[in-house]
This record gives C-alpha cells, structure tokens and sequence, in this order.
C-alpha cells in the first residue's frame, strides 16, 4: 500500500519501509519522535526533505493530492470539528467531491455508536468522547482505504477511551482498512495492532509483530523504551 | 455665517495639552514626550493639509483630484501594509484594492450626481473612503494571521479530507469578513443617537441646515459601508492563497508564508 524510502523531514532522518493492505500498523516511541510528522507525510499535509514516498506502487506526487487525501484519512490528535452541527461535519469530505448521500449520515453514526438523534445537535454540545467519534466518523464519510490515527484516545479518560478503541477495532474489521495509528499506549497498540514501528532519534529502531515484539523486544533500545 | 475660531481662541488649546500632560507627570507614565511630539506634530501636519487643500481647491478639478486622491492612496497603501508586512505581495494588492474601491465608489458619485466633480467635495469625500478601507484592510490582514493561527487544526482538517485551499479558508473568510462587517453595522445602527458623526457636526458647525448635513452624512456614510466591505473582502480573497503552498499545505510558519513566492 505504502513504501517509504529514505525519506527524511525533520525530526525524522532516514525510513525505509513498506505496509501492505490491510495491515494494522502502530507507530510507536518517546514524544517528539516525529510520529505525527509521519502521519502527515502519507496524508501529504507536509512533505518530506528526502527519499520518496510511493502510495500503490506510484509516487505520492504523481497521485491527485486531494484525491490522495480522500484516501488515505487522517484523524487528528484534536477532534478540529468544524462549526455546526454533526451533520455539517459528516457531509463536510464527500461534499468536496459531490459525493454526498444523505443515506450515510445514519450510517456514519452506527459505526461511531452515536444516535441518529445527534446529527443536528451543535458541536459544542457534545462531549470530548463524542466529539473525537465525530470527528473519525467524518473521515469515514470518505469512504477512505487508509485510515490515519493520530493518537485518537489520548484526550480521553480511560472508559471513554475504550469505547472509542471498541468502536475502531470492529470499524477496521468490517471496513477492510489499512491503519496506521500513532499510540502511547501499550495496551491499546496490543488490542488494535498487528504490526508495530518503534521510532525513536528520527530513525526506525524495531519493526516487528505485535504482541510479540513488546514482549521480547530485539533492541535495548525498545526494551528500556517499554521498561519507561 | 460662517463661524471662525480666532488665533488668539485657538492657542488656549494649550489647556487641553495641559492636561494629560499633568496626568503623565503626576503618574509617571513617561508619555510627556509622546504627549508634546504629538500635538506639535498634529498641529503642523493639520496646517500643512489645510494649506495644501486651499492650494488644491484652486487648482483645475482634473489635476488637483488625481493628486491628492494618488498621495492619500500611497500613504494609507504603506499604513495598511505594516499590518501584512510578512505577506509576500502585500503592498502591491492593498494598492490596487484601494484604487479598485475609489474608482468605483467615486463613479457612482459622480453618475449619480450625489457629490459634484470638485476638489473641494471629492477630496475629503475620498479621504474617508480611503482612510476608511485603509484601516479595514489593515483589519482584515491583522485578523485573516490570527484566524489562520487560531484554527490550524480545523485546516489541517478540512486539507486532510481533500479540501481544496479555497474551500479549507472559507471559514477563515467568513470570519475576516465578519470582524470587518460588524463594527459598521453597530456604527449604523446607533448613527446620529450616540454621538453625531464628524462630518455632519462639521457641516453644522460651518452653518449647514442640519436635514442637509444629514444627507451628505448618509451619502458618506453607506458608501464607507460598502468600501469598508469590498476592501476586506479584497485583501481576504487575494492573500489566503499566500498561506498555502502549490501542493496545497499549510504553511505554518511566517518564513515559509515569507518564502512562498
């Protein structure tokens, strides 16, 4: 699906490798790593100094970036709800590309496990859990192959947490995506993941299976990261 | 009758400097300075203008027109600019943008016979309209950085579902535009109830029938309302392409807004 190769944007010096389709990638490693940075690159919101970055078999510049972006979703660490209602931010994508079919929006909000009810309420009425369902329902509504996560959980308190974790593992099931998603929790990495990245000093240390890789980790490094 | 302030009348505004003068002394607010530059400063461009107007009201309507519109237009062009200064290209489009708002608002005042082709009523006519969508501008441009810092993420957001740049701003304009509308639209509404606006106390004090006064006031007033909306909405639309680069990212940073072009 992706490769990336010798790709360099700071913090981030040199990654080579490849995630194939379906795949449940986790990024893991110390804050500051250039995690998000990553995230970023393949969403083409930033990029990259070096290297080249290629999205099914073709380079991620000779791909539309729009039409990339529609793709390959992002879902931020911060909910970034537009003004409006739930509604507004669920049409906002396939509005873009005249796509949008007012059948979806129930849909969307099965999938997040919000009532139909919520789809004219305002976004500033609703709670910090239900706002980040919103907002991965809203990268949904694109129908993406990707699904980009950028640390989705960690605003939340630990039960709304998992209810959104939940929400995600039967989404990513059912959906077929490929995901990638940046977490600092272990736990959650064991539960959604089945592959992990650890980067850590802008370089890809560990790339290994989950959970194997967290239990015995092949680099010191990792083993102290985890150990932290 | 036309009323007249004599010179002698006139150096008692010495009182009037006297006073914050005090204020600045007694609590040491180090403003003395500013206070006594200021006012001589005041003074002396003020005369300077009234002589230059005497000057230019006796000059043929064709010349005198076009060089005092042409000097208010470069000198509100680099006011407005300092607020954009980190925009590539600002000063060129504050430029235009102030040329395209007189031309129009000054044709449709002399089509519709609402001001006569004369120094002495374009002039200062223009002057408000300049004055006016100059601070708008400068307004627009001050509030477009902020709202664009304030919402990175809503941005980031709406790129990152495949929004064109144009369609990921649309907030960002409807804001700017916003900010820029309702300070007029609260002006309107209490126009004449709070306080009488400047021309009009002018026209009334050189003797004008107040019913008269009122009617330039209306003239000059609705047409800054929508110089001020067309200057904002100007700048708005002509510099939120300059946060972007072509491959349709965000630029964070005012080096790379500064680098873009």
């Amino acid at each position: 699906m992706f490769r990336f190769e010798n790709v360099s944007q700071e913090p981030l010096k040199d990654l080579t490798f490849t995630i194939e389709k379906n795949e449940k990638v986790i990024l893991f490693g110390p804050s500051g790593a250039g995690k998000s940075t990553l995230l970023y690159l393949f969403n083409r919101l930033h990029d990259p100094e070096t290297g080249r970055i290629e999205y099914k078999g073709k380079s991620i510049r000779e791909h539309s970036v729009t039409n990339l972006r529609k793709n390959v979703g992002l879902v931020l660490q911060a909910p970034n709800l537009f003004p409006g209602t739930v509604l507004d931010n669920l049409k906002y994508g396939p509005s873009l590309f005249d796509e949008w079919d007012e059948s979806q929006a129930k849909t969307l909000l099965e999938y997040v496990q919000l009532p139909t009810s919520y789809l004219d309420r305002d976004v500033n009425q609703l709670s910090g859990g239900e706002k980040q369902r919103v907002s991965l329902a809203r990268t949904l509504a694109n129908s993406p192959e990707v699904l980009l996560l950028d640390e989705p959980t960690s605003a939340l308190d630990y039960r709304t947490a998992e209810e959104i974790e939940e929400v995600l593992e039967q989404l990513i099931d059912e959906q077929q995506l490929t995901m990638v998603m940046v977490t600092h929790d272990m736990n959650q990495a064991k539960r959604l993941g089945d592959r992990g990245l650890f980067i850590m000093d802008g370089n890809l240390q560990e790339d290994g299976r989950i959970p194997e890789m967290l239990e015995n980790p092949k680099t010191k490094l990792l083993a102290d990261f985890l150990h932290d | 009758m036309t009323p007249e302030i004599s010179n002698q009348s006139l150096a008692f505004l010495v009182i009037f400097v006297i006073v914050p003068l005090t204020l600045s002394y007694y609590y040491q607010l180090g403003l003395s300075k500013s206070v006594i530059w200021s006012t001589i400063r005041g003074t002396l461009q003020l005369f300077a203008i009234g002589y230059l107007l005497t000057y230019l009201f006796d000059l043929p309507a064709l010349i005198g027109i076009p060089i005092m519109v042409s000097i208010m237009i470069i000198v509100a062009t680099f006011h407005a600019r300092q607020k954009g200064k980190e925009l590539p290209y600002a000063w060129p489009i504050i430029f235009v943008g102030l040329i395209a708002v007189e031309i129009s608002v000054l044709s449709l005042w002399l089509i519709t016979d609402m001001v006569q082709f004369r120094p002495s009523e374009v002039i200062p006519m223009s002057g408000m309209i300049i004055g006016n969508s100059m601070v708008a501008m400068g307004l627009a441009l001050e509030r477009m950085k902020s709202e664009f810092k304030e919402n990175n993420g809503r941005l980031l957001a709406a790129l990152s579902l495949g929004a064109e740049p144009k369609q990921a701003s649309h907030l960002i304009v409807q804001r700017t535009l916003n900010a820029a509308l309702i300070p007029n639209i609260d002006q309107l509404k209490t126009i004449g109830l709070v306080k009488l606006p400047g021309m009009m106390t002018g026209l009334i004090l050189g003797g004008v029938e107040p019913v008269m006064a009122i009617k330039y006031q209306l003239v000059i007033s609705l047409s800054i309302f929508s110089s001020v909306s067309l200057s904002a909405m100007f700048v708005t639309l002509a510099m939120y392409r300059f946060f972007f680069n072509k491959n349709k990212q965000l630029l964070e940073t005012e080096e790379e807004i500064r680098s873009r072009s």
